[in-house]
């Protein structure tokens, strides 16, 4: 199939080329790696790509910090995620996610907002930073932005709250708490393959104890379980105000059956629901052992 | 006593690899002819069903369109093994992968663009997708060209065999073990997808064809018989293959319809598949069930097999329904055994059909009775490789059906991989409790290692030629598949001439130039066209040396051959080749210094019974595997793998471990990953994606012993290695997580599903027991 392409190199030109197509058939090629699978599945007649590696600005594809936390630009590639020593030592859980996408080759031109606005139920960093209750930056073609947090950014399969005058513009996560001594954090995927595997079920999970070992914050997300990456809200609640070390059996398993509350898995041809289940039960329970 | 050698068994890189890596080889996807159109192919969009009319009128009209054709234009015989397999479907479809219509056309996206626009009218019918629904007497006859020799109208083809008495050895058998193992899809996926390019001449009326295939010969005469030519109006030249792993083995029918559209437009045509194409409508490892019952005494010797294999062929028959050959020699022949006794059954259903794959069913037959010899040393509570090495096969045994080891490294390699891993201690130790558990697992193979003859002859010519400059070129019958035969060959040649490497030429390519081979097929290429170079050195060497004695006035022919001379043995006199090359050529006789020979090995044809030597010699292996099992996902990481292989002799290390890594991946995928899903006849997985290949990251260490036994049929006395080091691989990574689990593993692949229900089901029955 043939399409247009427009490659803007600064936000403004961007914005304005967002105004200009909104009566028209276009859509954003960021690194591509889902964008082109999908043309290939479904051709679209008539297209405009207005492609976003091109944009130079560091606001959409750097990455900063602050005392607020890290603010990483929609454009910001996985193997950057990869390579950031920031992210490795405080945000384990992205790290992991990053470097447990596709291969060394597609982390180069993977980018967090693609994983995002793809909408997938199995997109490992979106997976992660839900677990992390990023923070999503909307930038219309008014110039404005609108924030919405990661657990409102997902609007079912494949969906998103993004409005056709919108792009994804940052995501930001919020610093650990400052009296956090450890941080147990990771993202647990599983699937066949070491590399190149799309998650049959995964879980990411980032949580914060203070000097004696109390959980004060914990963030616990699950992928390939539901129509959309899904926040185990009242799991998360469940950890509070426990030691981390003393975490009963018992516990676990519940932790483990509020994380698989949030679970309703679809059998494909990569797993059984029935296999989810059981295994994110299992995955749940092991972040205590 | 063999001389000193230089060459052979040093680690000299593939002649090719630099051209490779660089991306200067020539694939079949590179070749552009003038005036060249690209071909493609209209599929079925229904496994099974009446095509009531195509009309491609529409498809006609559009502007680039140059042919169309469909199977009321084509004048062709039916190919395939059994000549049951229309290359053009008339009437009815039978596969997913049946070919309705082909397109010639300008562009690529021309062609693809007709086939959308053909019309094509079905009546659906209900398919057949079970051999057990195929054999039932009310089922349809799903092939009219199946031959009907057979008592059930959708049987294939069958095999039956058998030595010893197997009632006796029932009754000597203190333990006997029944199970039935269910096998797999799995598919080649070989990283450049099939291709062709076909050039019809008018004029002349010569066909030309660059083509994949790994037996070019044997493709000529089917190709010839397809379109009604003679074969010698018709010339193959192998373009570099990208992959071949027994998939190129059956002419499919892409490539007499190419041919079809470059006779039908006279203008040059090409046909590559796509990925997707690729993995619906190329070959696939026989799916089978195998019924398996074994017997032992209660020392711990086996005393008899007995085997039932039901085979879905798939719609049509091609070189995969004549498996049974290699698994029954399995059977029959591997560990000492006194009774044997084999049935096999090819049953046509409207799935997608079998091919040949490396191991040639070999893998399915060991699975099945590595699996079942782990039983029975549970049984009779006997250590697994005791058992093993009790049993193992002997240098001078000749096994009940008639192969004759005249050289036999079983033994060894059991001994080594069971040292090497230590094996003993790791299974003795294998009380274990939590999320990770361990487990080791044995298995040991026989493949043919000097050829097998199932066709007239399996010999290689070769043609042999020094030029006045003193560099030589080997036309040699055999073919590179990218395993490295041209390397090996120049290595021979450079061996035995004293020329050095970078001046051996080897032109393997073309049906018009080289001599008669078989093809590249049951790792005997190095065994094969080795043999036969050695032979035309030899006859080459009679010349050279006359002339050489004249030269250095003497009158003994003791000569040594090396740096590019003549060195005469007894003065140290020597003379430069090129200078003898010259002399012979410019000066009397005036003869030119080649040589031809045609290699026939000491095989012989099997009786009707399929008794007989089938090899010239035999290749045995022996893997142990250690495991990691997560009891929480149900994934197996297989952790280390200790190949031991009777190689006869290593000519070239770099390329033997070349053999034995890329075998043990591909086995390890055939255990644990690779399956081609069907459901309906249609396929689920026809991409990477979901199609598991394992990738660089999955690869575990792997620990090669070669066990070098020097087999005087042999070059140098090796054997074949191409096969051997994936068919164990499966069974001892299935007796390894069973050691690991406590469970029982009756199907291949060993998915993570599996496993959880493999753990779910023995703790369900523990649970019953209390
Ligand atoms: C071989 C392979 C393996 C893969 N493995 C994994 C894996 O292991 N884990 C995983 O999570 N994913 C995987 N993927 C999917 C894909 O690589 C990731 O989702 C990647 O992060 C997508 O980023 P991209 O920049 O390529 O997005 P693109 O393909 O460019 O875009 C994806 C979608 O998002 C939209 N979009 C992109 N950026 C924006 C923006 N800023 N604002 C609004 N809309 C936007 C596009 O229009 C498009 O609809 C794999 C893909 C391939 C091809």
């Amino acid at each position: 199939m043939n399409f247009e392409i427009i490659n803007p190199g600064t936000t403004k030109e961007l914005l304005a080329a967002v105004k200009k197509f909104q009566k028209e058939n276009f859509r954003f090629g960021a690194g591509c790696t889902d964008f082109l699978m999908e043309l290939k599945k479904n051709p679209s007649e008539g297209l405009t790509v207005i492609n976003l590696s091109q944009v130079k600005d560091a606001q959409f594809n750097g990455l900063k910090k602050s005392v607020k936390g890290l603010r990483m630009g929609a454009m910001l590639t996985a193997h950057k995620i990869v390579m950031n020593e920031e992210i490795k030592n405080k945000y384990p859980v992205l790290h992991n996610a990053a470097e447990s996408l596709a291969s060394t080759q597609i982390r180069q031109v993977a980018t967090v907002g693609g994983n995002m606005c793809t909408a997938s139920p199995s997109g490992d960093i979106a997976c992660a930073l839900a677990s992390l209750q990023a923070d999503c930056e909307l930038l219309s073609t008014t110039g404005k932005i609108r924030n919405v947090n990661i657990n409102s950014f997902f609007a079912g399969l494949r969906k998103t709250v993004l409005k056709k005058n919108e792009i994804l513009y940052g995501i930001s996560i919020p610093a650990n708490i400052k009296s956090t001594k450890n941080i147990f954090s990771n993202f647990i995927k599983v699937g066949t393959r070491r590399s190149m595997e799309c998650s049959v079920v995964s879980l990411a999970y980032h949580i914060q104890t203070d000097s004696n070992g109390i959980i004060i914050k914990a963030g616990a997300a699950i992928g390939a379980s539901a129509p959309t990456i899904r926040f185990a809200a009242t799991a998360c609640d469940f950890l509070i105000g426990k030691k981390f070390k003393n975490i009963t059996q018992k516990e676990k398993e519940e932790f483990a059956e509020k994380v698989l509350s949030y679970a309703s898995p679809i059998t494909d041809i990569r797993a059984t629901a029935g296999y989810r289940k059981e295994v994110l039960f299992n995955i749940s329970k092991s972040i205590f052992e | 006593m063999i001389k000193k050698l230089k060459i052979i068994g040093t680690p000299v890189p593939k002649h090719d690899a630099a051209i490779r890596v660089s991306g200067r080889a020539i694939y079949g996807h590179d070749i552009v002819l003038p005036g060249m159109l690209h071909g493609a192919i209209l599929r079925t969009e229904h496994p099974s069903a009446i095509i009531e009319f195509i009309d491609v009128s529409e498809a006609k009209k559009l502007s680039g369109v140059i042919c169309i054709i469909t199977a009321d234009d084509a004048d062709v015989n039916n190919i395939g093994y059994k000549r049951d397999h229309p290359i053009l479907k008339k009437g009815e479809a039978n596969c997913t992968r049946d070919e309705i219509a082909a397109v010639a056309a300008e562009t690529k996206e021309i062609a693809r663009k007709a086939l959308n626009l053909i019309k094509v009218k079905y009546k659906i019918r209900k398919g057949i997708y079970e051999t057990s629904e195929a054999l039932k007497e009310s089922a349809p006859q799903i092939n009219k060209f199946s031959s009907g020799k057979f008592e059930n109208k959708n049987i294939a083809e069958k095999f039956h065999y058998e030595h010893g008495n197997i009632e006796e050895e029932k009754k000597k058998s203190a333990h006997i073990i029944s199970r039935k193992f269910t096998l797999p899809r799995m598919t080649h996926a070989c990283m450049a997808s099939s291709n062709i390019t076909a050039s019809f001449n008018n004029i002349d009326k010569k066909l030309l064809l660059y083509s994949s295939t790994q037996v070019p010969f044997l493709y000529q005469r089917d190709m010839a018989h397809a379109l009604k030519m003679n074969p010698s109006d018709i010339r193959v030249i192998q373009p570099v293959i990208g992959g071949g792993f027994g998939s190129k083995l059956d002419m499919h029918p892409f490539e007499p319809i190419c041919a079809l559209l470059s006779i039908k437009t006279g203008r040059p045509v090409q046909l590559i598949y796509s990925r997707e194409e690729e993995f619906i409508a190329s070959p696939i490892r026989q799916p089978m069930e195998i019924e398996l019952t074994a017997g032992v005494d209660k020392k711990g010797n086996f005393t008899f097999r007995e085997i039932n294999i039901v085979k879905d062929n798939g719609a049509y028959t091609s070189w995969g329904a004549t498996t049974p050959f290699v698994i029954m020699q399995a059977f029959s022949s591997l560990y000492k055994i006194k009774a044997c006794r084999f049935n096999s059954t090819a049953v046509y259903t409207n799935n997608v059909f079998a091919g040949s794959f490396r191991g040639y069913g070999n893998p399915q037959a060991t699975f099945a009775l590595e699996r079942v010899i782990d039983l029975l040393a549970d049984e009779l509570g006997m250590d697994k490789a005791e058992i093993r090495l009790l049993n193992a096969n002997e240098k001078g045994e000749a096994t009940g059906q008639g192969l004759h080891y005249e050289t036999c490294g079983h033994k060894e390699c059991l001994e080594t991989v069971i040292k090497k891993s230590n094996y003993k201690q790791h299974a003795a130790h294998n009380r274990q409790s939590g999320r990770f558990l361990h487990g080791t697992g044995l298995a040991s193979m026989l493949h043919v290692g000097g050829g097998a003859k199932i066709y007239r002859s399996d010999g290689c010519g070769t043609i042999l030629k020094i030029d006045p400059y003193g560099y030589c070129t080997i036309i040699t019958g055999s073919n590179e598949i990218g395993q490295g035969s041209e390397t090996v060959l120049a290595m021979i040649a450079s061996e035995e001439l004293g020329i050095e490497l970078k001046k051996i030429k080897v032109i393997n390519t073309d049906t018009d130039i080289k001599p008669w081979d078989v093809g590249v097929h049951a790792s005997r290429t190095s065994f094969v066209a080795g043999n036969s170079l050695l032979g035309a050195i030899k006859i080459l060497k009679v010349k050279l040396n006359k002339k050489a004695a004249e030269l250095l006035k003497t009158n003994h022919s003791n000569f040594d051959y090396s740096d590019n001379k003549i060195i005469s043995l007894k003065s140290n006199d020597s003379i430069a080749l090129d200078k003898v090359v010259r002399e012979m050529h410019f000066s009397e006789p005036n003869e030119l210094a080649i040589a031809d020979y045609f290699y026939e090995p000491s095989s012989k044809f099997q009786d009707k019974n399929f008794k007989g030597n089938v090899s010239g010699t035999y290749a045995f292996a022996s893997q142990a595997v250690e495991v990691e099992v997560d009891t929480y996902t149900g994934n197996v990481r297989v952790l280390n793998v200790y190949v031991a292989q009777d190689v006869g002799r290593v000519l070239n290390p770099l390329l033997l471990d070349g053999q034995i890594e890329g075998g043990v991946v591909q086995g390890i995928g055939y255990a644990l990953t690779e399956e081609l899903l069907m459901k309906e006849g249609k396929i689920l997985n026809p991409n990477f994606h979901n199609y598991k290949m394992l990738t660089a990251a999955d690869v575990p260490d792997i620990h090669f012993f070669p066990v070098e036994t020097i087999d005087k049929e042999g070059p140098y006395g090796a054997k074949g290695v191409g096969e051997a080091s994936l068919i164990p691989t499966a069974a001892a990574i299935a007796n390894a997580v069973c050691n690991a689990l406590d469970v029982e593993i009756l199907e291949l692949p060993i998915t993570p599903e599996k496993v959880l229900a493999a753990i779910a089901g023995k703790k369900k029955l523990k649970t019953e027991k209390i």
